[in-house]
């Protein structure tokens, strides 16, 4: 019974956002094909917002404002496509339109509120007056400044943390590259099993990344994890690696980042495997073929063939890698979040959810989530810019 | 079936001008094949007849009805595309039916024409298949039938053969030919290879530089070429060019480039006294230039030196040079001279062109 | 003779290098998945041992029995299900049309919208949550599905927008012209041609939707907190770390979410690699 009512709850609300969808396609193409009528100015000003706003009622919602806002996007989407678009592009905004609604209610508008916050102050302390009053003290670029001289925990600094971001970044994606490299190279030779070999090799990437990082997580634990067991193993047989330093390791609490970096290390790899292995294979033979006459050694191949060409596959996905692994807040929270205990692991975008969430510090967060984010962004570009240059170059 | 024109049509992508101000009539049950090289416009014009490319000026009209604003599908036209462009995820026979389909066409009618159009064809048996698992030669075919069972009032081929190899092309080109035989039907035909429009063609129409050059029969066109680059462009092997200048010695006109002179005989150029001291270019297909047994007869001789000698089978290319001037000569083999040693040549001067070097165009008769 | 045994035995001892390699990498792909394999058989009194053997001694499937008898795991999965397939279909519908028009339209405003497609990438997870909770608390859609949905429907909707990019560019345009030709309009061509022949890239899509949703749990701590409406991954967080008994029922719960998803995984992998190639190559 409740099975099928929740079926039918799902269905419901599919229905309901295609509906959506179909209202506001059809709200546009009116708009596209009537533009130009001198009667139509009018209503589109007054009649789309009041229908839409009998749509929203009917729906259930009662939001004073809305019919102000309605009105408001409608006097802009008359001005833009009046103006800007004058009835030749119509098909490719039709098309675009359901996306970029959503994007722009479900990713634009939360950042652009993100950055109200980061010049108002939301704590604790002020957000049930905000709630009923609608009050937020303004504090313009205070929170800025806190971002750079204040610890976002308690007591690692944002430098500390930006550094540790980077080595966090540079060395997770180095051994991606490098694990992923070997493995493909070890891959694209004609071996038996083939299929199988790869097949096992990427399931660290298909498995559910809560359960894979939560399961490393337990092979590190200092008693029953693998990691020390092993450990143990070995010294029973090899009595002697005592001597070299050789002794099970408290992982989880004295080295929480290196633990964090084996464990992403593990987890990222298979994807660039996939990516440089998929650019291996579009590689004509025909180069190793004239290599091979010219009296290249295997390495030379390697040098001169095999990384020239696998570049234009390998740089999107390290710039994408890049992204990823600076913005990973899973393996780091996963790992050391939950037992609310060390900092010591944290990089920027897990202190970011921590000062948000455990802290409740919102204003200081959002700041926060801007720096790292123009931060990125100014490092992709980079990246991106270089990634072109370097296409120039061929 | 029915007559197309264009009328000063004009295509601009951006600043960039494609097309300047082509006039065309071609008349119903014509077979045209329009010709120049890559990036003269062809294509472009033909695109703009099919409705897939905006016009930026003039005015394109099927049967006398203006179809410039018109629907591709409305303009009751059929194009077979270079990569032929069937859908993938169809059947031969879903393919040849996709159009009849949408038009919402009764079923038995549907089946009675593909039925029709692959037994022309000879695809019966691929009808089930898909295009995967079809050669290039059936592909080509099932384009062709996916245009015939349109019934359109005309065919537009943009390229059709270019995917094929040399023996298939030969082919389909005969298959063509007969095709447009039995369906008696206009023909529009785009494409850069010469010996398709010469071998094809009711009417060639050439194109260069987004401008019509000439527009003729293939004898029209390759007899009497309308300027040099028709010239150039019509023939093969490709002709010989002689760029120098005229002059009047008494009463008889001369060309002279340097390395040669030759006497123009007034049916060339009638009126001598007008032409004295013009710069031309004098043209000669290499069948007309005369060596070896063929040139014997002939007055005025020119001492060259043979280069290279290219054996076709029956017949064998000769490449001489002439001072600086470089000829080449097609005779019958074999040509029984090592390359190095001289030989002499003389011009067919029936079959000389003369040329103005300042408008290119052709001033002989 | 001799010197060609000699290559063949380096031949055959290189062959013999490359496997010891790839099983050794394999063993460590594989080796943890099977540790939470023999830790969701062990009965429990021994979750704790230093037992390295893969089927433990006294072997028992009472962590599955408890774990679908005593909590809500079946209701948790059939959550989560529920809210990744709405979010997936809404995702990959919303994408294909949108990459359509950025694949074969020009239009002002194409630059800026792929721009802010990749710039989308760039945002730290953690900064949309909160104004997102907030949405949703005002519409009144804490704790429900649909506020899942429309927390969850454009999360990946930038990278299923590039992957299909990717994949339309390859299509060469002249199918489409010969549809209008044939006379469908540009939207029946795309309905017609192009969405057929896509069903690769749109698979790919879908499973990135599928997994992204389905793995997700920082959006959910926030919006759902009644355990009836959680999804499996914060059901498992109840699970884990409490209890001494609930380690073995953890194991348990991972090992049946994940083999559906791996075996979901392993076999469309062959398209995955190839879709994400495309789309890493060509977009």
């Amino acid at each position: 019974m409740e099975i099928l009512r929740s079926i039918y709850e799902v269905a419901w609300f599919i229905l309901l956002i295609a509906a959506g969808v179909a209202a506001l396609v059809g709200y546009l193409y009116t708009h596209f094909r009537y533009y130009d009528r001198g009667w139509f100015a009018g209503v589109a000003l007054a009649g789309y917002p009041v229908l839409a706003l009998a749509g929203l009622r009917a729906a259930g919602l009662q939001l004073p404002s809305a019919a102000a806002w309605l009105f408001f996007a409608s006097a802009l989407i008359y001005v833009f496509f009046r103006y800007a678009v004058k009835g030749r592009h119509t098909v490719p905004y039709l098309l675009l339109a359901p996306a970029f609604v959503g994007l722009a209610l479900l990713l634009v508008y939360p950042f652009v509120f993100e950055v109200y916050l980061s010049f108002h102050d939301l704590k604790l302390t002020t957000i049930m007056g905000w709630k009923n009053t609608g009050y937020l003290p303004f504090v313009g670029l205070e929170q800025y400044v806190k971002v750079f001289t204040t610890s976002p925990l308690s007591e690692v600094s944002f430098w500390a943390l930006l550094g540790r971001t980077l080595l966090w970044t540079f060395s997770n994606v180095f051994f991606h590259v490098v694990g992923g490299f070997a493995l493909a190279l070890l891959l694209n030779n004609a071996i038996r099993f083939k299929g199988a070999y790869r097949t096992l090799l990427v399931i660290p990437w298909a498995m559910p990344q809560v359960v894979a990082v939560l399961a490393m997580r337990g092979e590190f634990h200092s008693q029953n994890g693998f990691v020390n067991i092993f450990i143990n193993k070995l010294l029973a047989v090899f009595p002697f690696l005592a001597s070299l330093g050789v002794a099970p390791v408290q992982w989880l609490s004295d080295y929480p980042l290196l633990t964090c970096t084996i464990i992403n290390v593990w987890l990222g790899i298979p994807f660039m495997m996939v990516v440089i292995l998929g650019g291996l294979q579009s590689i004509s033979s025909s180069y190793y073929d004239a290599a091979d006459i010219d009296g290249a050694s295997y390495l030379q191949k390697l040098r001169f063939i095999t990384l020239p060409l696998i570049k234009p596959v390998l740089m999107p996905a390290v710039t994408l890698g890049t992204v990823w692994t600076f913005n990973n807040i899973n393996v780091i929270y996963l790992v050391t979040g939950q037992s609310g205990g060390t900092e010591q692991a944290d990089i920027l975008v897990s202190a970011l959810y921590k000062a948000a969430f455990t802290y409740n510090r919102y204003s200081y967060s959002a700041a926060f989530a801007i720096v790292v984010f123009a931060l990125l962004f100014f490092i992709s570009v980079t990246y991106l810019h270089g990634f072109d240059a370097a296409k120039e170059e061929r | 079936m029915a007559s197309v024109q264009f009328k000063g049509i004009v295509k601009k992508f951006k600043d960039n001008l494609v097309l300047n101000g082509v006039d065309v009539d071609i008349k119903d049950h014509e077979f045209v094949v329009i010709v120049g090289p890559s990036g003269c416009g062809k294509t472009t014009l033909l695109r703009m007849l099919a409705g897939l490319e905006e016009i930026t000026d003039g005015e394109i009209s099927i049967d006398g009805l203006r179809v410039n604003e018109l629907h591709p599908s409305k303009r009751q036209i059929a194009m077979v595309f270079q990569d032929y462009a069937l859908y993938p995820h169809m059947t031969v026979e879903e393919n040849m039916s996709f159009a009849l389909r949408l038009r919402k066409t009764d079923k038995a009618e549907i089946a009675a024409r593909v039925d029709e159009a692959a037994s022309i064809l000879q695809l019966k048996k691929f009808l089930k298949r898909m295009p995967k698992q079809l050669s290039g030669g059936q592909r080509q075919r099932v384009a062709i039938g996916r245009a015939i069972v349109r019934k359109p009032k005309v065919f537009l081929f943009d390229e059709p053969l270019s995917n094929l190899d040399a023996k298939l092309r030969e082919e389909m080109r005969v298959e063509i030919a007969k095709l447009y035989q039995r369906l008696n039907a206009t023909i529009i035909y785009v494409t850069h290879d010469q010996v398709e429009a010469m071998t094809l063609a009711g009417r060639i129409v050439i194109m260069n530089h987004g401008i019509v050059q000439q527009v003729g029969s293939p004898i029209e066109v390759y007899r009497k070429p309308a300027n040099l680059f028709v010239a150039g462009f019509i023939g093969s092997p490709t002709m010989n060019f002689l760029h120098g200048r005229l002059s009047l010695e008494g009463e008889t006109l001369f060309f002279s480039n340097g390395d040669i002179k030759l006497s123009i005989p007034p049916y060339l150029l009638s009126d001598a006294k007008k032409h004295d001291g013009r710069e031309v270019a004098v043209g000669v297909r290499p069948d007309d230039v005369l060596v070896g047994r063929d040139g014997e007869k002939c007055s005025d001789k020119v001492e060259g030196v043979l280069e290279v000698c290219e054996l076709l089978g029956h017949r064998e290319n000769l490449y001489i040079k002439v001072g600086e001037t470089r000829l080449q000569a097609t005779v019958e083999a074999f040509f029984d001279r090592s390359p190095g040693s001289a030989v002499q040549l003389c011009f067919n001067y029936r079959n000389m062109h003369v040329f103005d070097k300042a408008t290119e165009r052709r001033i002989s008769e | 003779m001799t010197e060609k045994e000699a290559i063949l035995r380096k031949k055959q001892l290189r062959y013999l290098l490359i496997h010891a390699a790839v099983i050794a990498a394999a063993v460590v792909c594989v080796y943890p998945l099977l540790r939470i394999f023999s830790v969701s058989l062990r009965p429990g009194d021994k979750l704790f041992s230093t037992d390295l053997s893969l089927i433990p001694d006294g072997a028992t499937l009472s962590a599955y029995a408890s774990l679908l008898k005593d909590t809500m795991f079946l209701r948790w999965l059939w959550n989560s299900l529920l809210i990744t397939l709405a979010t997936s279909f809404i995702g990959v519908s919303l994408a294909s049309t949108a990459a359509y028009a950025f694949s074969r339209f020009r239009f002002p405003g194409k630059k800026a919208g792929l721009i802010l497609l990749l710039s989308s990438q760039m945002i730290p997870a953690g900064m949309l949550i909160l104004p997102l909770f907030l949405m949703i608390m005002k519409l009144k859609l804490m704790n429900t599905y649909l506020g899942m949905i429309i927390a969850y429907s454009v999360s990946s909707l930038p990278f299923s927008i590039w992957i299909l990019k990717g994949y339309y560019d390859t299509i060469p345009r002249s199918l489409e012209e010969a549809a209008l030709v044939d006379g469908t309009s540009q939207v029946g061509a795309f309905w017609r041609i192009i969405l057929p022949l896509s069903t690769p890239a749109l698979s790919i899509a879908f499973l990135f939707n599928f997994t992204t949703a389905w793995n997700e749990y920082l959006v959910a701590r926030v919006v759902l907190f009644s355990s009836s409406q959680y999804t499996w991954t914060l059901g498992l967080f109840e699970l884990q770390g409490q209890y001494i008994t609930q380690w073995g029922m953890f194991a348990a719960g991972s090992m049946l979410v994940t083999i559906p998803v791996l075996a979901v995984f392993l076999y469309s992998s062959k398209w995955l690699i190839s879709g994400l190639t495309l789309g890493s190559v060509k977009g």
